[in-house]
């Protein structure tokens, strides 16, 4: 008997999934009006999203080539691809915490695919991504960067955030609903995260022992393996391994997860 | 053919207090000693018990009960929004509940926009979405306020093109928490003419009300429902007037049932 519960959560988990991926119409239609939301009525609308970038990779490109007395043609291109990278991660970690409580008035009613919800916080962030990312060309033609076909490389790297972001928004979803606390701890994890991973500072600029700060970061080797192409810069093999490995984990920890408490999310709400 | 089919279905709710809702908590009461305290101050209310339920083609079920009996969470879960805790549910067909009529309409999307969302929502693709528009605006007397977004709307207004968008698709099941009332009395006499529409073509029905006279004229048959579960079934009249009679003997003027 506990064996037949068993695997029919199994089966519905997989259900949901293949539906919720099905049905992109709906995740895509709903992160399309999340954005619009966003900005709707400003003149330049989503745009602000580009534009906000802009001014933080200006404003910190001035301060930081100044105390790390790097010339701005070098620190603002690598600034500018790490932290386009960056606001997509941390973005994904902080908007899945809301995913299925955001979503509450839908649950409550309809048999809908959880994974929906997940898809459509993930989509939200890579639109905005899209958006950001255009002042990296900007930056680099503005400098005089040469671009580099490594920068093709930047979409496998994409595609491996995307599968991570997916399982980590499944884990932190289903703990936020449950645990209302936890976007909270989740906003001031990334706060620290934003320091030690290298985003405005150069693992290089990290002696011995310290660079394990980097090696080990999971968040530095997503980061790395999208802005590294973007910098002309083949990543490591081992920063792929990180990665990799991470994923690996994220999904050993979100399906089993993900199995077990889908059936009890909605009456967390 | 629609079909549902409950058996031994049973749903526990728990109620957290902020206390147990937070993991700082959850986390000190595993590290921290035995303080002799309840290991958990998790609440559960058991909304459903032991629920069997054959619905088939035809069915047109009224559920009776006290405010609290359980009538609309066995709603939900017909609706498969909640899984059981325990037992089983298996339904074929097409099944729209009318819950919340609002559901997913977006104040700041246009009614254009909203219907979309909802066809979109329903599984429809674009065509078929924008193939709905036209007929949901002239039910919904919203002329040109269908481009204009939905804040802007009277109230009066944004329950019809609630309304209108709910009913928009023939589902197979339908279920109700109260007959809808939208509205003013010329709207709410089509309102009535199109539920009722839809509530002919459809295969099931389950509503939940506290109106007799609702009961009688649209179901078939009735679950009398106690504290979650199933103290009675069969034949709507008598079902009501077991109910009343309940009522009157334990000392409570009988308000029209309610």
């Amino acid at each position: 008997m506990v064996n037949a519960y068993a695997e029919e959560r199994n089966a519905r988990a997989w259900r949901d999934l293949a539906q919720g991926l099905a049905s992109w119409r709906i995740w895509s239609l709903l992160a399309l009006n999340d954005i619009r939301q966003r900005y709707r009525r400003s003149r330049f609308g989503q745009f602000w999203i580009t534009i906000s970038m802009a001014i933080f990779v200006t404003a910190i490109g001035f301060v930081y080539s100044t105390l790390f007395r790097t010339p701005l043609a070098e620190f603002v291109p690598f600034l500018a691809a790490n932290y386009v990278v960056w606001f997509l991660i941390s973005g994904i970690v902080t908007e899945s915490t809301t995913a299925f409580i955001q979503a509450e008035a839908y649950l409550r009613q309809e048999a809908l695919p959880k994974t929906i919800f997940v898809m459509r916080m993930l989509l939200r962030n890579f639109i905005a991504f899209g958006h950001n990312v255009l002042i990296v060309p900007f930056v680099f033609l503005f400098f005089a960067t040469p671009p580099s076909w490594a920068a093709l490389l930047a979409l496998p790297g994409l595609v491996l955030i995307a599968v991570a972001g997916f399982l980590v928004g499944l884990v932190s979803a289903i703990l936020s609903a449950r645990f209302r606390d936890l976007p909270q701890i989740v906003i001031n994890f990334l706060q620290v995260l934003f320091f030690v991973t290298p985003i405005v500072w150069r693992p290089e600029q990290l002696q011995g022992e310290h660079r394990l700060v980097v090696d080990l970061n999971p968040f530095a080797a997503f980061l790395r393996v999208v802005s590294e192409p973007l910098l002309g810069r083949v990543p490591p093999a081992s920063t792929y391994l990180t990665a990799g490995l991470s994923i690996l984990v994220l999904a050993a920890i979100a399906w089993p997860l993900f199995t077990r408490y889908r059936g009890r999310i909605v009456y967390w709400l | 053919m629609a079909s549902i089919i409950l058996s031994q279905v049973t749903v526990d709710f728990p109620i957290y207090n902020t206390g147990s809702r937070s993991l700082k908590n959850n986390v000190l009461r595993r590290v921290g000693g035995q303080l002799g305290q309840s290991r958990t101050d998790v609440v559960t209310v058991r909304a459903l018990d032991g629920i069997d339920l054959e619905l088939k083609g035809g069915d047109r079920l009224a559920l009776i009960g006290h405010n609290g009996a359980g009538k609309s969470t066995l709603l939900r879960v017909l609706a498969g929004a909640y899984e059981p805790t325990l037992g089983r549910v298996t339904s074929q067909g097409r099944v729209t509940s009318l819950l919340d009529i609002t559901m997913g309409l977006d104040f700041e999307l246009t009614g254009r926009e909203n219907i979309i969302l909802r066809a979109i929502l329903l599984g429809m693709n674009y065509d078929e979405a924008r193939a709905l528009v036209p007929e949901i605006e002239a039910f919904s007397e919203l002329g040109d306020f269908i481009d204009l977004p939905m804040r802007t709307y009277s109230s009066g207004m944004a329950l019809r093109l609630a309304f209108g968008v709910s009913t928009a698709v023939q589902p197979d099941i339908i279920l109700l928490d109260e007959l809808i009332s939208v509205g003013d009395a010329a709207f709410t006499e089509r309102a009535v003419a199109r539920m009722e529409e839809i509530i002919t073509k459809s295969s099931i029905l389950v509503l939940a009300s506290h109106d007799p006279k609702t009961l009688l004229k649209y179901c078939n048959k009735a679950v009398y429902l106690r504290k979650g579960r199933i103290e009675d079934a069969g034949d709507v009249e008598r079902l009501l007037d077991r109910v009343s009679e309940e009522l009157a003997r334990s000392g409570k003027p009988a308000k029209g049932a309610a």
